[in-house]
């Protein structure tokens, strides 16, 4: 019987080691075991008997298995909010909402906590205006965007706010060239030391 | 509980100038109208003017993307993007109560889940949990007993914070505004109106089971010994309140915080536990929320 294995994990035909009833048929009795290295392609062979899943005797294992099949979630004080798997587009989503207090000089906003780790718990979603503010509050379909990021690089204040920050940065950081060792006037006169800044 | 003819929409437009109310506070999107004001969202921006070219002043206009995580408090989530606003997950989705706007999230694994924007300047009760009251004890699951309910705007909000398992008994005396209420209820099945006087607990006995907290908005001079009456018939041994107290409707001669020291008295006097007191500030003027429980058990030592 054990040695007519099926070809993939299942077959129906119960598998059990056939008892010694025979007499003298103490070689037969060790048949069993090889047939379950044959007849898995796609699990461990020791976790599965006959091709089927058997939860295991021990609690410990149960437990550790039970834990990893629960959904991650907020619990029922929030409705189960589930954690989203994170990909790199939402990751960058969570980042500019953390950095979005230098995204605006006129915008300002309370200070998220110290931890810097992002949130777990958190779902992505499109705000839907009612009818009232379909000519005011609206974006055009040509305005709206997938994510969060594509949104910010695409306003148009931003942008401009972004660039004037980045050319201010750019010109105090490069390096003078040839004006630091001109000639000007009565403050050529200052300290060695103090030209040299 | 209010005179019909003045309803919510009394004090509309207080706000008109001020813009960013609340913009040092992180919730700079509370324009769209003082109390009850402009349903047609930001009527009071054109005269402004003077930011033309800009493409997300508004925030959250629709079709933008949000991130909506959990609040501290159970039931209420956060949609943040360039502006935060407060959130409650929709019991009835695909429907706004009150021309809010709404947030339509889609999962991983297909299912849909909506979320409705809680506007502070029209609800007292978000006015509080943004001027950081430390527990509202409405929470998924409990019952609720909303004295004061109007047109029910914030009353669908604790429908969504308490969910299919709590309840919400809604008490309104205004019939104009309590169809309002009853429209809302239709369509949500934890919301039972009320359309009695919250003075009189004893006609609305049969309809309202003990409860867990009650909420009560109710703007009258007696609001404290209203408050005492129901807490006597509905109120759990231990259980809490929500009480908003407007200084004017009490007392308009004495200054505001005589008039909250005084009421916070008279509920201490009725076996109330007053536990902490926030101003509603940059959204209402001159009112407070007090917060506490209701013949709380003697510590054990």
């Amino acid at each position: 019987m054990s040695e007519t294995a099926a070809p993939i994990g299942l077959s129906w035909a119960p598998k059990l080691p056939s008892f010694a009833t025979t007499s003298g048929g103490g070689r037969n009795d060790t048949v069993p075991a090889p047939s379950r290295v044959q007849g898995s392609l796609w699990k461990p062979a020791s976790d599965l008997v006959d091709g089927l899943f058997v939860p295991p005797r021990d609690p410990r294992k149960l437990n550790k298995m039970a834990r990893k099949d629960v959904k991650d979630t907020t619990g029922k004080g929030w409705f189960d909010m589930p954690a989203p798997t994170i990909t790199p587009e939402l990751k960058k989503d969570l980042q500019i909402l953390q950095l979005r207090h230098v995204m605006d000089p006129k915008r300002h906003f309370k200070r998220a906590g110290k931890s810097k780790a992002l949130p777990m718990y958190f779902q992505v979603g499109t705000v839907v205006e009612p009818a009232s503010e379909f000519f005011t509050g609206r974006l055009t379909k040509r305005e709206r965007k997938t994510t969060l990021v594509d949104e910010v690089l695409s306003d148009q204040y931003l942008k401009s706010y972004r660039m004037r920050k980045v050319r201010e940065i750019q010109e105090s950081r490069t390096p003078g060239g040839n004006q630091k060792w001109k000639n000007k006037g009565k403050k050529t006169f200052k300290r060695a030391k103090d030209r040299r800044k | 509980m209010r005179p019909p003819a003045r309803g919510r929409g009394g004090r509309g437009g207080r706000f008109d100038g001020g813009g960013r109310g609340g913009g040092g506070r992180g919730f700079g999107g509370g324009r769209g109208g003082g109390r009850g004001g402009d349903r047609g969202g930001r009527g009071g921006r054109t005269p402004r003017g003077g930011r033309g070219g800009r493409g997300g002043r508004g925030g959250m206009k629709g079709g933008s993307k949000v991130v909506v995580e959990p609040h501290k408090h159970a039931g209420v989530f956060i949609a943040k993007a360039k502006e935060d606003a407060l959130c409650t997950k929709n019991m009835v989705p695909g429907e706004s109560v009150y021309g809010e706007k709404r947030v339509s999230v889609q999962n991983e694994d297909g299912t849909k889940v909506e979320y409705r924007v809680w506007n502070p300047f029209r609800s007292k009760l978000a006015a509080a949990v943004l001027g950081g009251v430390d527990n509202i004890w409405i929470a998924p699951g409990t019952r609720v007993l909303y004295l004061g309910a109007a047109s029910g705007t914030t009353v669908s909000h604790v429908s969504d914070i308490v969910g299919p398992n709590g309840l919400v008994y809604a008490v309104e005396f205004s019939h104009r505004s309590g169809r309002d209420l009853v429209n809302m209820a239709k369509k949500r099945t934890n919301v039972i109106p009320i359309i009695e006087d919250a003075r009189h607990p004893a006609r609305y006995r049969m309809l309202v089971g003990m409860v867990d907290v009650i909420f009560s908005d109710v703007a009258q001079p007696d609001q404290a010994r209203i408050l005492a009456l129901n807490a006597s018939y509905f109120l759990k041994n231990g259980g809490h309140f929500v009480i908003s107290i407007k200084a004017n409707c009490i007392d308009s001669t004495m200054p505001a915080e005589h008039v909250f020291a005084a009421e916070v008295e008279k509920l201490k006097a009725d076996q109330f536990k007053p536990a902490e007191q926030v101003t509603l500030e940059p959204f209402e003027r001159d009112h407070a929320c007090v917060v506490g429980g209701y013949r709380m058990p003697k510590k054990q030592k």
